[in-house]
């Protein structure tokens, strides 16, 4: 029986062991030397939803322009939390933009400053029928729902790496989805305003 | 003369708690109570007993003045109080979530966790003869749910021939009303006790702007007949049942309009069990147990008409034949029994029934004056999952009179229970649903074909049946007695798998998702409990208790360690990434807990003050940052003390009173801790015929 005991002992020993949490090297972040730019208050308003259909033009951006556009010539568009992007087939859904581009975009779960190399090409998706390329639902895209605060807050390390309609690439992370990015959103925070950074690459095809 | 007698049978009864006189005695009693039936189903001295083990005497419990299982179970080590929904409140045990610890009364279980967690308020502690708590996996013995502990109310038996009783009353804040009748008695061959309690309360509100209480208006009564009666020496009968009703007030608000309701509970508890010792060697029991738990809730708008209405209706039906032998000082205990459990409920598309079958061993094998050695197994095999084998080995090896160690190994499971398997709920608001794991499949199919699916989760298939959640538990610890000193530790580490959790599983036409339930989380708490006690004087005892804890989710930490755990800076509202360090555990879980107890005898006055002081230190509720993990970047839950008083004193004729106050210095938390009232002053007059 002593064995047994001497098992447990040094079971109880090896569990206080591991669980001292080792620490993890602190990482060196690489400087980007393209620019970082911040897109403020892009406004995606939606009709319906709560059980009614959903409807209301997209809100397009371009990143080469860094704007809102009406054109064809988008990469990515906004309906309440619906992201598109400019390539593939039409989902079916109302008001869907005309996609006239090649548009396809990738997720990576990284911090927005070490995302240096272009993901793989098979990583990269497009809308197609009834299938987002930015999936919708929380926890599933972009976002989380909290059913107890209402609130919708985009998910920490989430960024998309876009490849745009012409075929450039550019990398942006949604850093929040109400009126002037508050850092604590509340009930009062008035939604369907992205603010997201970005970074356009249109001289490289490997890396940002 | 029989007056007199009765007189003299009744003083020695109140002698333990009343007299201060024969305190010498009152030592030995208590000593002699320290005997555990739950962790072997045979009588077994605490102290020589492998397992951690712990007991609350009707003595320690009526000195602190708690009514309910609730608050008496908040005052233990390593009991920590965690809120749920509509103020319930369920017991975490090792780090392990109240679903997990199996709630028996007189030995067999109680039913009725509607949302997994069992109200503990249901039972009042006034016939109460001692409360038995074992930690530690124990399916071995009790099947599913004996996951991280068994806690075993015991109520009050008659060993001699006498009639006794009490009646009190206790009103405290918040029109707080408990009142009690407790008659006992034993007349040769023929015993009982019957109980009966009536309790109202006006609930609390820690937030006054709205409309609901955060505790609405309550009142139950609960009626506890049990006749014991003795054929013979060999062939004892026990007749129990327990009958328990309760009322509150049911309001809420949706969109700007008021709805008001009430919701009951019914509550049957019968038992039946007859001893039969064949010999000196060999004991039969036979047992037939059968309970109802079943609730109705309404909700009437503003004109009277019906917004809602949900009824929950479970049956347990239990037959169980245990069969022990002893021979020199060793113990062979075995058991079969049957479980058939139905429960019928709104979002439940049909009546539901589980049946299963089980067989026990085990043997309680003492080699020498000093080895005692626990080992057994349990076999369930169930109709509706894979069937459990839950084996147990426990050593406890005495070192001399006073130190003895002990350490235990053993496999404890939760079955999946109905809701997991059978739900069927549609949120008619936002229109998101969870489907059980069974009916999952059907439901899709279903909605597949009203072309109201956008598309299924990839990789989800519902082939093979959901698993029991199980649990791989070791404790190790150490029993010291000497003199005025008591000190138990343990050293406690359970790995547990296939964790039950909601999944995704398709996503609605309209946007909303579709949940189920499956094996999803490998989680693993360890830590280490101490417990103190000394007796300064006669007058006065100490004791301090303490646990450390922590639990954490397995596949967490490899997320992290594959770097894919990131957080928001709150300012920057930058993203950055999380290291093993920053990562807390899971919620509602304290790294510290602590407690003081005093308990001040002053005898000229016949007067006890017995004062407990509660350490609790922070715990996360809320992934504030949006990770959905607990890192230490989130918003905690302050630590805390509690401070619990009372005052009893004693008069010639039997006659106490009681005076306390429960959360003396006031501490609320509105907003993160509903369970927690505010100060509540009580009086209580008691009196002992």
């Amino acid at each position: 029986m002593k064995t047994i005991f001497l098992k447990l002992s040094v079971l109880a020993l090896f569990l206080s062991l591991t669980s001292c949490d080792k620490d993890d090297a602190p990482k060196v972040e690489e400087a980007s030397i393209l620019e970082i730019k911040t897109f403020n208050n892009l406004y995606a308003p939606q009709t319906g939803g709560q059980g009614q259909p959903v409807g209301g033009e997209f809100t397009k951006f371009s990143f080469s322009e860094n704007a809102i556009v009406t054109s064809d010539s988008w990469d990515i568009a906004f309906r309440g939390t619906t992201i598109l992007v400019n390539g593939g087939t039409e989902i079916g859904i109302t008001n869907e933009p005309l996609k006239t581009g090649i548009a396809s975009v990738s997720i990576v779960n990284d911090v927005f400053e070490n995302i240096i190399n272009f993901p793989n090409d098979s990583s990269f998706l497009q809308d197609g029928v009834n299938t987002y390329a930015i999936a919708t639902g929380s926890n599933n895209g972009w976002y989380n729902y909290n059913p107890t605060t209402n609130l919708v807050l985009p998910l920490a390390g989430k960024v998309f790496v876009v490849k745009t309609h012409d075929g450039n690439y550019a990398k942006f992370e949604i850093l929040s989805y109400y009126q002037d990015a508050p850092s604590n959103p509340d009930q009062n925070s008035v939604g369907r305003y992205f603010t997201f950074k970005f970074v356009y690459q249109s001289e490289s095809e490997t890396n940002f | 003369m029989k007056v007199s007698v009765f007189m003299f049978i009744n003083i020695i009864y109140i002698i333990p708690l009343f007299s201060q006189e024969i305190k010498l005695d009152s030592i030995k009693i208590n000593k002699l109570k320290e005997v555990v039936i739950t962790a072997t189903r045979t009588e077994r001295n605490l102290s020589s007993l492998p397992l951690p083990t712990s007991i609350i005497t009707a003595e320690a419990i009526s000195k602190t003045g708690a009514t309910r299982l609730n608050e008496i179970l908040f005052e233990q080590t390593g009991l920590i109080t965690v809120p749920d929904f509509g103020g319930v409140e369920g017991i975490q045990i090792q780090g392990l979530d109240a679903a997990y610890t199996l709630i028996l009364l007189d030995g067999v279980p109680l039913v009725g966790r509607s949302a997994g967690t069992l109200d503990l308020s249901r039972i009042s502690v006034g016939n109460i003869d001692r409360i038995e708590i074992v930690k530690g996996a124990s399916s071995s013995l009790y099947g599913s749910e004996a996951l991280a502990g068994v806690i075993n109310v015991i109520t009050k038996k008659p060993k001699i021939n006498m009639l006794s009783g009490s009646v009190s009353y206790r009103y405290a804040s918040f029109e707080t009303n408990d009142a009690n009748a407790n008659i006992i008695w034993k007349k040769n061959k023929l015993s009982g006790n019957i109980f009966g309690n009536y309790f109202t309360t006006n609930g609390y509100d820690l937030e006054e702007s709205t409309t609901e209480k955060t505790v609405e208006p309550f009142r139950n009564f609960t009626f506890q007949p049990k006749l014991y009666y003795d054929f013979s020496e060999n062939l004892k009968l026990i007749i129990g049942t327990r009958f328990y009703n309760q009322k509150q007030d049911y309001r809420t608000i949706i969109s700007g309009e008021k709805y008001e309701g009430k919701s009951t509970i019914n509550e049957w508890n019968h038992q039946l069990k007859l001893t039969h010792k064949w010999n000196n060697k060999v004991q039969f029991e036979y047992e037939v147990y059968a309970t109802n738990y079943k609730t109705d809730e309404f909700l009437n708008d503003s004109n009277n008409e019906l917004l809602e209405a949900n009824f929950y209706n479970q049956w347990l039906f239990r037959p169980e034949i245990r069969k022990t032998i002893s021979f020199q000082k060793n113990i062979l205990t075995s058991g079969v029994g049957i479980n058939h459990e139905t429960l019928n409920r709104t979002y439940f598309s049909s009546n539901i029934t589980f049946n299963s079958q089980y067989a026990f061993l085990q043997y309680d094998y003492n080699p020498t004056k000093k080895w005692n050695i626990l080992t057994g197994f349990r076999y369930d095999n169930h109709n509706q999952y894979k069937s459990q084998l839950s084996p147990k080995l426990a050593v406890n090896y005495k070192i001399s009179s006073f130190l003895s160690l002990k350490s235990s190994i053993g496999y404890g499971f939760k079955a999946p229970d109905f809701r997991q398997l059978y739900f069927d709920f549609t949120n008619s608001a936002v229109g998101y649903a969870v489907f059980g794991y069974n009916v999952a499949a059907e439901r899709l199919n279903e909605l597949d074909n009203q072309e109201q699916i956008l598309f299924r989760t990839n990789g989800i298939d519902f082939n093979s049946a959901l698993k029991p959640e199980s649990s791989i538990n070791y404790n190790i610890g150490s029993y010291y007695e000497k003199g005025a000193f008591k000190w138990e530790t343990n050293v406690f580490y359970n790995a547990i798998s296939n964790l039950i959790d909601t999944k995704v599983i398709a996503q609605k036409t309209n946007g909303q998702n579709i949940f189920s339930y499956f094996n999803i989380d490998e989680i693993f708490t360890f830590g280490m409990e101490n417990n103190l006690h000394y007796n300064v004087n006669n007058t006065l005892k100490i004791s301090l208790g303490y646990q450390y804890l922590i639990a954490k989710d397995k596949s967490v930490i490899e997320s992290i360690e594959n770097e894919e755990v990131f957080a928001r800076d709150q300012n920057t509202l930058a993203s950055f990434q999380l290291n093993k360090k920053d990562y807390f555990g899971l919620f509602n879980r304290s790294k510290h807990t602590s407690n003081f107890k005093l308990l001040y005898t002053i005898p000229k006055l016949k007067t006890t003050i017995n004062i407990r002081v509660f350490y609790r230190s922070k715990y996360g509720i809320i992934d504030s940052n949006n990770n959905q993990i607990l890192d230490k970047y989130d918003e905690f839950v302050r630590d805390y003390f509690l401070t619990n008083l009372s005052i009893t004193k004693d008069f010639k004729d039997a006659i106490s009173l009681q005076v306390g106050a429960n959360n003396l210095f006031d501490f609320t938390n509105p907003n993160e801790i509903s369970n927690l009232a505010g100060r509540q002053t009580f009086i209580r007059l008691n009196f002992n015929f």
